[in-house]
């Protein structure tokens, strides 16, 4: 399927600290609330109620260490997905937020320096069978890491959560290994 | 096989595995905390209508972040928690009281066994790699499914091997390894959702104190998990407090490793990490005389009695200089009533301490003595980010439990080696 929207091209090590800020972290996980403040700590013109939705962003594209810093917490993701994001590219991600966004069925996808070659506006148009993303405001054209079977699996499931559900169902639970 | 490999493969009933297979493990212990706790058991509760965990003996709950709690929002968030554990008739529950840092009380309660796969919902969880397991982080959503299933997904992650010859010189600790080995590899992403196997002489002499300090920063270092072969040392310690079987494991001869590096421990000195970046490290020589008002020694990484022996040996019969706060907070009950036994806190409460009841504290800057704008902080624990203990505007360096104690004497950031040796 393709998505198209616009992006935000961030600098590495956008923490996920300043993703969800500490008075943030005790709430309850809920899409429509964590996306209220998300990227509040990222800079002063988020920081206010809506402050990033209000933006429209689809895509995030960012350098290394996306949703670094350690945080286990899934409102990060909640927060993204709430906010209407549909993929984030990134050169690196922090492997916590990383398994997050797998469990959620949102797209993290590697993206050597694709941030260079992007500006905050810019116009994509994403593929997510091929990995394949077009910056329609420079023409510019990038390669991305396709995401992996079971991933895509988890994704169509709607989320980790569901896939366990499906397979409690069908009583291959037990198979799962 | 690696150990990790290993572990991963016996773990999910296959005699074999290779690095980017997918697998679902069977978790030997699921732990989840305070802040965190409830949504994991809503989560649980949403695949188990019938609300049947899958062994309530592995699921570990504590109270660690919030404790105790500093706002009335907190208290109640902890009320609910603790009506759920109770609920479920949780065995192992840490509360206020019996409370730690729950990877040190992971650790020291014997609920991690070399050659088995522990998880929980804080990103240290790392740590318990120190006693040969795979330790690793992960979300609510999977705390939720392992505790309804017992089962965890993995992809089996390459690994890399650090081999650490030499012998530790005076005054220099785990944590100035882990620092060297963070400046060294820098955060580039070369080593994410890797394994770090530590091994070599200078690993096989250290205790498991500091194999859980070197283990517990490998998720800083982007590393899916941290280990340390299990060995004799490893059986000795685990001998009273295991909670359930294990055999001894390791990596086989031909083993194959993405990368392997090695580190003569006898050139390492006590290290800083520089304020805001972790990876932005100096060997003490470049830092020294930088003056900083608060002093911390507690958390996951350095709250265990080794270190508080350490600043006890240092501190003895001196004082903090006047223009540092010092806060030291055990990472355990255990380990509080361990230094308090030994005369360590008596020693570092002459030497003007102030001991903290045993917490995550102000490490993520929640309670117990936040940063505030213009604090320069010489800290023991393990993140340093803008913010990270309070203020924005507040400077964190990190370093060891010696160089916070010598450092601490004179109210600048000192190598503890020119103190022991004049």
């Amino acid at each position: 399927m393709k998505i198209t929207g616009k992006a935000w091209v961030a600098k590495d090590y956008v923490m996920s600290y300043d993703m969800v800020i500490q008075k943030f972290w005790t709430s309850p996980i809920d899409k429509t609330e964590n996306a209220k403040w998300i990227m509040a700590g990222v800079s002063e013109d988020f920081n206010k109620e809506n402050g990033f939705i209000d933006k429209g962003y689809t895509f995030i594209v960012a350098g290394h260490n996306f949703a670094g810093g350690g945080k286990s917490i899934e409102h990060c993701i909640t927060g993204l997905m709430g906010a209407g994001i549909k993929a984030v590219f990134a050169t690196s991600f922090a492997r916590l937020q990383f398994r997050n966004a797998i469990n959620y069925g949102l797209p993290f996808v590697t993206a050597q320096e694709m941030n260079l070659d992007c500006e905050t506006g810019d116009i994509l148009e994403y593929d997510d069978e091929t990995g394949t993303v077009l910056n329609l405001t420079n023409g510019k054209n990038f390669n991305c890491v396709p995401v992996a079977p079971f991933v895509a699996e988890v994704a169509r499931s709607g989320g980790l959560m569901n896939f366990i559900k499906q397979k409690i169902a069908d009583g291959s639970i037990a198979n799962l290994n | 096989m690696t150990i990790t490999e290993k572990i991963m493969a016996f773990n999910s009933g296959r005699d074999f595995v290779k690095p980017g297979e997918l697998v679902w493990v069977n978790v030997h212990s699921v732990m989840t905390m305070d802040y965190l706790g409830k949504q994991c058991f809503r989560g649980f509760e949403s695949l188990s209508p019938e609300k049947r965990l899958f062994d309530k003996s592995k699921v570990i709950c504590v109270s660690d972040h919030l404790v105790p709690p500093p706002t009335t929002e907190w208290a109640t968030l902890l009320n609910e928690w603790r009506e759920i554990v109770k609920r479920y008739d949780i065995p192992y529950f840490y509360d206020l009281g019996r409370q730690g840092i729950a990877h040190q009380i992971m650790v020291e309660q014997g609920h991690v066994l070399p050659g088995k796969v522990s998880i929980g919902t804080d990103s240290h969880a790392n740590t318990y790699g120190a006693v040969g397991a795979v330790g690793n982080a992960i979300g609510v959503t999977d705390a939720a499914i392992a505790m309804a299933t017992g089962k965890c997904w993995f992809r089996v992650p390459e690994s890399v091997k650090l081999i650490i010859n030499g012998s530790w010189q005076p005054y220099v600790m785990a944590k100035d390894l882990s620092l060297h080995i963070m400046g060294m590899m820098h955060w580039n992403g070369h080593l994410i959702y890797k394994t770090l196997e530590y091994t070599g002489p200078a690993i096989e002499s250290l205790s498991i104190a500091g194999r859980m300090t070197l283990c517990n920063m490998t998720v800083d270092l982007g590393a899916k998990n941290g280990i340390v072969a299990p060995d004799q040392k490893t059986a000795e310690y685990l001998a009273p407090i295991q909670k359930g079987d294990w055999h001894m494991i390791g990596s086989d001869a031909d083993a194959h490793y993405d990368a392997v590096y090695e580190v003569d421990v006898t050139n390492v000195g006590p290290t800083v990490s520089k304020p805001d970046k972790l990876d932005d490290v100096a060997p003490i020589e470049q830092v020294k005389g930088i003056k900083f008002n608060k002093a911390f020694v507690g958390t996951c990484t350095n709250g265990r009695t080794e270190d508080f022996a350490i600043m006890a040996e240092i501190l003895k019969d001196k004082t903090i200089h006047r223009d540092v706060n010092m806060i030291c907070i055990p990472a355990s009950q255990d380990v509080y009533l361990e230094c308090i036994e030994k005369g360590y806190f008596t020693t570092l409460i002459k030497a003007g301490a102030s001991i903290e009841t045993p917490s995550c504290g102000p490490c993520a800057g929640i309670h117990s003595g936040v940063a505030g704008d213009g604090d320069i902080i010489l800290s023991a624990g393990n993140r340093n980010m803008k913010g990270r203990m309070g203020s924005r505007n507040a400077q964190i360096y990190l370093t060891s439990p010696a160089v916070v104690a010598a450092s601490s004497i004179f109210g600048v950031i000192t190598d503890p080696r020119e103190v022991y040796f004049n």
